[in-house]
């Protein structure tokens, strides 16, 4: 549905070039949630933009539905208006001088003709209905909450039905309560429309919780595209793994090439540790090992030496977060590591405890 | 004029090619940078040329002997001094004044703030040509009433009072500077978070070391640019120093050039004129470039909040009433006793003190003759079309310029933003010749442009466009893009994007914008002075000047009478459409 090849993007800004997105490609599936999840400044923004043809691209071609909207070599640039798209902007865009049914017919009349008045005001209630606004018709729009507000932007993103909605940080004006019922919703609602929807976010939890395919974005680069789990369990690089969740990292380098079930040995400051390796890792390479803090183990200090793994360390902080508890630990050489364990697991501040790293869960990065 | 072949631009772009859309910013740029830099080309130009007029021009008689003329005249020491003093005693006595009245309304709870408020920007309205005559019928030595009135009353020998002097031109250009100020002064005094004020009360300090170290030191840098600001507006006058230092040979750097292009013993020294002229307009660059550094230095001081305080009001208990009468006092002297002399001189066969004579010999005559002078019809008619026109293309013109500036990419939207702000800091009278110069030489290809009515609406409207584009700009600001991108991703191509979300949103801006300049333009009479053809382009303002310089005083009285009625109806129906619409226009979230 969406086609994005080679796109680069640069202005000039006050402090001189800035080279804002550096050669992206990515691919979206008819029906697809598909989400753009970096640090701000990373170009997220800039590459949703240029979807919507409201930033100009230095390079690059983008095509929506096989039409091409944006071609560099072919000198083509359809504006705005005239892609078949609806977005939903971070500061929603509501227009203050009209009422919540004028922002959402805005879309219809300015397809001049093609609909009469008594279509547009039904097609007005349908996306108010789709979106539990129906009754607010004739509020000005400044009279409604943040929340309301937001409802409203995307049902004026969608009554055109477009082939594409464009959502740009949607939820982070919203309350943390009222986002999390959000995200919930607002999958649901897309999916049950079946539109193709591209999410920029740098919230790393909405990125897991409502897309199909997740693109993690740094410096105007996507560094990996996979789905939610993958990019969760299989982080290719650093930025990646540390950007989304927590991870204690270990530098190394491999003793042993992975074997037939992609388990290799790397020589760590604090140990030789059994992890998952890629199967074009040679011995020497220069590797960081990656561990989720909650996978690590607890173990009994003292207890038999089986199983690869163990390590000591001393608990040097301890913080209660509700349902879990964290807990940095200080290993014999200095390394700090961090784990948490479920709340009903009790090692004091001083403790010295045995953990051990699964060797399925310990990943090792190419550095 | 060029602005609406340049507002007809955004429609003609064919959006599918590539660099087609930033077309329209180049013409835009283009025209901005023709109308202010030529001008400035030409007044450097004509201050070397020795030849005898404008129109004989040529590359090979240029010299410095304009500037050696100018610089070897001792007149020239005399006018630089009377023009700081002016502008430095002015700007000094309409700020005391101004920030009384800002710190009464804002901090006290004096009664009646509502007609504070309201009356004192009212005096905008009032043209500094007709006030400044109006105090000439009331102070002049020879006819003043007031004066009249104390030597009758108490015996004088001599009039006390004597408007004719620097003093009487530093009263009125004061008081005329005071609503200005007043108006920039009241936000700086609403936007100071109270708590500072409270911490410093808590910390120990007293109201009057409280007022001194925190109050008015916080309030410093925007004082300053208010100042700075004022001292700029008052390097320009023309008016006021015209209608009371011409009589008494105090020349101030307005007047001089005035004098030097209308000398009735010679022939217009228009070389002279631009000499004297380069000084003027390094000392009015000067003063505006300290103000762009004071300005964004303030902006460092995040005094301003954009909370909306209440801060706590002092009681002033018995000072009640003598605030409420300094506060009268201001509004009669601005406006209302000036208002009633003129009318009552309208009213008059022959200009003579009030008594009960004079009233029983007023008649309705002098509006009948005004009425019925041949021409009358044509000059507020052309008068008429060239406010109009001039705040329409200034508007457009301003919101185009703004838009780059503000929201583009363009690349030289910043070079347009200062060439758009270069015009406030040429004096009117600076600009008026550079532009005769241009005039009378595009008039060499047979254009005739000198003397006609377009060549004052291209004059005013290159003066007020730094106006224009200071105002929209902070409007265009307040629209949140996304406002717009919203309406460009629903589908709405670029002029509807404007007629939909733009136009309403700016609404109070752009009808702000259009009565500020027809309100300045109406009353301007310095540009039409010099750039008069005599007859084609007469305008009422200087209809009024010339009938003043020959003594048609009860004339002038009728036609300022009526002149001044309109103006503040207009403020009046102004203030209530501008204010009611005003919030509206936030982000939109």
């Amino acid at each position: 549905m969406i086609q994005i090849s080679g796109l680069h993007v640069r202005y000039q800004s006050d402090h001189g070039e800035v080279h804002a997105v550096r050669g992206i490609d990515l691919a979206v599936k008819s029906g697809q949630f598909y989400t753009l999840l970096g640090p701000s400044g990373c170009g997220k923004t800039t590459t949703l933009r240029c979807l919507a043809g409201l930033e100009a691209a230095t390079a690059g071609e983008i095509s929506i539905a096989g039409t091409p909207v944006y071609s560099s070599s072919r000198r083509i640039v359809v504006p705005p208006h005239e892609r078949d798209i609806g977005m939903v902007f971070q500061s929603y865009a509501i227009w203050p001088h009209m009422t919540v049914f004028e922002n959402v017919a805005f879309p219809l009349r300015e397809m001049r003709g093609r609909f009469s008045r008594a279509e547009i005001k039904k097609k007005v209630g349908q996306a108010l209905h789709l979106v539990q606004l129906s009754g607010l018709e004739e509020r000005p729009a400044p009279f409604l909450s943040g929340g309301q507000q937001q409802r409203l932007a995307l049902a004026r993103a969608l009554v055109r039905e477009p082939k594409v909605l464009l959502l740009d940080e949607p939820l982070s004006n919203l309350d943390a309560r009222l986002r999390e019922d959000t995200r919930l919703e607002l999958r649901e609602l897309v999916k049950r429309l079946g539109i193709t929807t591209v999410y920029v976010t740098h919230d790393q939890l909405e990125a897991l919780t409502m897309s199909d395919v997740v693109a993690v974005m740094n410096q105007g680069s996507i560094l990996q595209e996979a789905s939610p789990i993958e990019i969760y369990r299989a982080p290719k690089e650093r930025f990646v793994a540390n950007f989304i969740g927590l991870a204690n990292f270990l530098d190394g380098h491999v003793s042993q090439a992975p074997n037939g079930s992609g388990l290799g040995m790397v020589e760590t400051r604090s140990g030789s540790l059994s992890c998952t390796l890629s199967s074009t890792a040679k011995v020497g390479d220069a590797v960081t090992v990656m561990v989720r803090p909650e996978d690590i183990v607890l173990g009994t200090p003292g207890a038999a030496e089986s199983g690869h793994n163990l390590l000591d360390g001393k608990v040097v902080a301890a913080l209660f977060m509700g349902e879990a508890m964290e807990y940095q630990l200080e290993l014999p050489d200095g390394t700090m590591m961090r784990l948490k364990l479920h709340a009903s697991n009790v090692v004091a501040r001083g403790d010295t405890v045995r953990i051990q790293l699964p060797p399925n869960q310990c990943r090792a990065l190419m550095a | 004029m060029t602005a609406t072949t340049v507002a007809l631009q955004p429609a003609h772009v064919r959006p599918h090619r590539m660099q087609a859309s930033s077309l329209w910013q180049f013409a835009v740029f283009f025209v901005v940078f023709l109308s202010v830099a030529t001008p400035l080309l030409f007044l450097v130009l004509g201050s070397f040329s020795q030849a005898r007029l404008p129109s004989e021009f040529s590359f090979h008689s240029l010299g410095l002997a304009n500037y050696i003329k100018v610089w070897s005249d001792p007149g020239t020491y005399a006018v630089l001094s009377n023009t700081l003093w002016f502008a430095v005693g002015s700007t000094t006595f309409g700020i005391v004044v101004a920030a009384g009245l800002a710190w009464l309304v804002e901090r006290t709870n004096i009664p009646g703030k509502i007609w504070i408020y309201a009356g004192v920007p009212m005096t905008l309205a009032m043209p500094g040509m007709l006030q400044s005559m109006a105090w000439v019928l009331l102070a002049s030595p020879r006819i003043g009433f007031i004066n009249k009135g104390l030597m009758d009353v108490f015996g004088f020998a001599a009039a006390p009072f004597n408007i004719y002097t620097m003093a009487g031109m530093i009263f009125i250009e004061g008081l005329r500077t005071v609503p200005t100020a007043f108006l920039m002064l009241v936000p700086l005094l609403r936007s100071m978070d109270p708590t500072l004020e409270e911490a410093a009360a808590m910390s120990g300090a007293r109201p009057t070391s409280m007022l001194r170290k925190v109050t008015l030191a916080l309030m410093l840098p925007g004082l300053l640019a208010v100042a700075i600001y004022q001292f700029t507006s008052a390097l320009e006058e023309f008016e006021v120093a015209g209608i009371l230092g011409l009589p008494a040979g105090i020349y101030v750097f307005s007047t001089k050039i005035y004098t030097v292009l209308h000398s009735t013993s010679s022939l217009p020294a228009y070389g002279e004129a631009n000499a004297l002229a380069m000084l003027y307009l390094f000392v009015a660059i000067g003063s505006m470039y300290m103000y762009s550094r004071v300005i964004s230095k303030s902006e460092r001081f995040t005094i301003i909040t954009g909370k909306g305080y209440r801060p706590r009001l002092l009681r002033l208990n018995a000072w009640r009433w003598p605030a409420v009468g300094l506060v009268a006092i201001y509004l009669s002297l601005s406006t209302v006793i000036p208002f009633l002399a003129l009318a009552y001189v309208s009213f008059l066969p022959y200009l003579q003190a009030p008594s009960a004579k004079a009233f029983a010999a007023m008649s309705w005559d002098n509006y009948e003759t005004v009425f019925q002078t041949e021409r009358m019809g044509l000059m507020v008619w052309n008068t008429f079309v060239m406010t109009v026109s001039v705040a329409t293309a200034v508007v457009i013109m301003s919101f185009l310029i703004s838009i780059i500036v503000v929201r583009s990419r363009f690349w030289g939207r910043k070079v347009l933003d200062q060439l758009a702000f270069l015009p406030h800091a040429i004096p009117g009278m600076v600009l008026g010749l550079a532009l005769l110069w241009i005039f009378l030489q595009i008039d060499k290809l047979g254009v005739g442009l000198f003397g006609s009515l377009t060549s004052l609406i291209i004059a005013f409207t290159i003066g007020y466009i730094s106006y224009g584009t200071r105002v929209m700009n902070a409007a265009v600001l307040q629209v949140h893009k996304d406002l717009e991108e919203a309406a460009k991703v629903s589908g709405a191509p670029p002029w509807r994007v404007f007629w939909r979300v733009f136009f309403p949103l700016l609404q109070p801006a752009f009808v702000g914008v259009w009565v500020w300049t027809v309100l300045h333009v109406v009353r301007s009479a310095g540009k039409p002075l010099i750039l008069t053809g005599g007859g084609e382009n007469e305008v009422l303002a200087l209809v009024i000047w010339n009938m003043w310089d020959q003594g048609y005083i009860e004339a002038v009285g009728a036609i300022g009478t009526l002149l001044m009625l309109a103006l503040f109806v207009i403020t009046l129906v102004i203030r209530r459409f501008g204010f009611g619409r005003g919030p509206h226009i936030q982000e939109g979230r």
